[in-house]
This record gives structure tokens, C-alpha cells and sequence, in this order.
């Protein structure tokens, strides 16, 4: 229909145009079907969501019911010492417990030395965990689980820094407080 | 059996919850995977709305912020759906 009008409009412009032309007009537009091709999946990852794919491609990632029992450098799951790691935006503190949450070392960013907003930064977070790791060593912990609660910039580095120190980490689990009903906070800060 | 009884006791029990092994030693992705995860699933979001008390009318003002903004993003989807579109009748068009 389009190509139709299309055509009749062009009509004076050919014209011209036919005075020179010899060979057959150039592009005949009829619509062919199996010119189109199907819809390709492209490159993997690209029209999937990255997460997706994550879940698709490794299995095992996630805890289940017979998770409690495997065993990790000689002691079951539920048997793991805890490092509990606290981060917020100011500090991050480190908690060594037992399987039964008995304290038995505790370091913070502010015992490593770092002062003020320092604490804060991390690169404290890295260094308390490298050497939070290295005492834990000493008293015999190896393997162990962590569990992560708040936000701040020493997240990540916190995790890093166990194993960099030597600790063989066998779970990150997060345990941030968070209620959808929560009472009512503080006031927003005024800027 | 064992898991109902700790759902049972505990809705949210700890190592079982929000929880990710670390596979080859790999600690980076598995903390990526974690945070992934939460910021999907909308908790830090809502961790950051609960930090500090949101008056009324910042609610409401953050509540037709995001509606008008899903809305724009939505028509500048289909926009870029459409002149991204690969399958065209005819692959150049306007070109004899």
C-alpha cells in the first residue's frame, strides 16, 4: 500500500531518470517474509538479566536443608566460627564467636589506630580484617562464616581483607536490620 | 523437618537467610552476589528510607517523583526499542 503511494509519487523523477537508464530498475520493494530474520538471543548475558544468568549458570550457591551438615575443613556448617562483621558509615567492628556466639575476639577500626573519619575508610576496614585475621589464626580459627550487618564503605573490604589475612571464608551471609514498619527514626539531618 | 522448626522459632534464621557460598575462594563475587541480591529485592533501598524520618509531604513528593519518572521511562524505552529496532522490511530506507 505504502510502497504503492510511494511509487506514484515518484513517478515524475523516473521519468527523467529513464532517459539514461538501460538496466532494470534497481530495488523492487516487495516485502519478503523470510528476509526477516527470527529473534536472535545475541550474545549471552545481553538481553538476560545479569542476576539471572548468575543463578542459571552455578548451582549450589545457596543454602538448603542439607546445608547445615557439609562439611568444611573438618567441622560441619553449624559447627563454623562466626565472624560477625558491624559496618557502618563511622566504624566497622569485628566480632570472632563461636558456633554458639561466644565472643572470643573483638577489634574495631578505632583499636587498629585509625582515628576520627579514618575509622570510617576502607582501607581501615582492610587493615582491621588482616589483622583481625591474623590473631584468629593464632587462636586456632580457620575456616570460618561470615555474617555482615549495616552498610558503609567497608563492606566489601572487610570480606576481602579476612581472606587476604589468611582465613578461608566459607559463607557471606547479611544480616542488616531492616522492618517495614519501623518506629519512627531520628530526624533528618539538616543540610 | 529441621528447617520448619527453625522457621518455627525464628522467621528469618541466620545462615540460611540472605545467605551465599563462596565458590574457588572467589569472596569479591559472592559479596557482589549478596549486595545484588538486597539491592533487588529493594531492602537497601528501604534500609536508606528508615535511616532518618521522612516527613509527609516528602513522601509524597518522592512517591509522584517516581511515578512520573517510571512513566518517561517507559515512552523513552519504547523510543529506543524503536529506533534500535534491527528486523526493518527494508534495510535502507530511503536510500536508491
Amino acid at each position: 500500500m505504502l510502497s504503492a503511494i510511494r511509487n506514484t509519487l515518484r513517478v515524475p523523477s523516473i521519468s527523467v531518470a529513464r532517459f539514461f537508464q538501460t538496466s532494470a530498475p534497481q530495488s523492487s520493494e516487495k516485502f519478503d517474509h523470510k528476509r526477516i530474520p527470527t529473534e536472535d538471543e545475541g550474545v549471552q548475558g545481553e538481553k538476560l538479566v545479569d542476576l539471572d544468568a548468575v543463578l542459571k549458570a552455578k548451582q549450589n550457591l545457596f543454602p538448603t536443608l542439607e546445608s547445615d551438615n557439609l562439611i568444611f575443613g573438618g567441622l560441619a556448617y553449624k559447627d563454623l566460627p562466626i565472624c560477625n562483621i558491624r559496618v557502618t558509615h563511622n566504624n566497622t567492628i569485628f566480632t570472632f564467636t563461636d558456633a554458639l556466639g561466644s565472643v572470643k575476639i573483638i577489634r574495631s577500626c578505632g583499636m587498629e589506630g585509625f582515628k576520627n573519619t579514618k575509622k570510617g575508610t576502607n582501607i581501615a576496614a582492610q587493615t582491621t580484617a588482616i589483622g583481625i585475621a591474623m590473631r584468629a589464626i593464632d587462636k586456632g580459627f580457620k575456616t570460618i562464616r561470615v555474617r555482615v550487618q549495616g552498610l558503609g564503605p567497608g563492606r566489601l573490604a572487610a570480606v576481602k581483607g579476612l581472606q587476604m589475612g589468611g582465613l578461608d571464608v566459607v559463607s557471606i551471609t547479611d544480616n542488616t536490620h531492616v522492618s517495614w514498619n519501623p518506629p519512627r527514626p531520628r530526624k533528618a539531618r539538616r543540610l | 523437618m529441621f528447617l520448619t522448626l527453625r522457621l518455627l522459632s525464628n522467621r528469618h534464621p541466620s545462615f540460611i537467610a540472605r545467605t551465599v557460598f563462596v565458590k574457588n575462594n572467589n569472596v569479591d563475587d559472592a559479596c557482589r552476589l549478596v549486595n545484588r541480591i538486597l539491592g533487588k529485592e529493594g531492602i537497601l533501598e528501604q534500609f536508606r528510607l528508615t535511616r532518618y524520618y521522612e516527613k509527609p509531604f516528602q513522601t509524597r513528593r518522592r512517591l509522584n517523583h517516581e511515578r512520573c519518572k517510571a512513566i518517561y521511562n517507559e515512552d523513552m524505552e519504547r523510543k529506543i526499542q524503536f529506533v534500535l529496532r534491527k528486523n526493518r522490511h527494508e534495510p535502507f530506507p530511503g536510500c536508491y
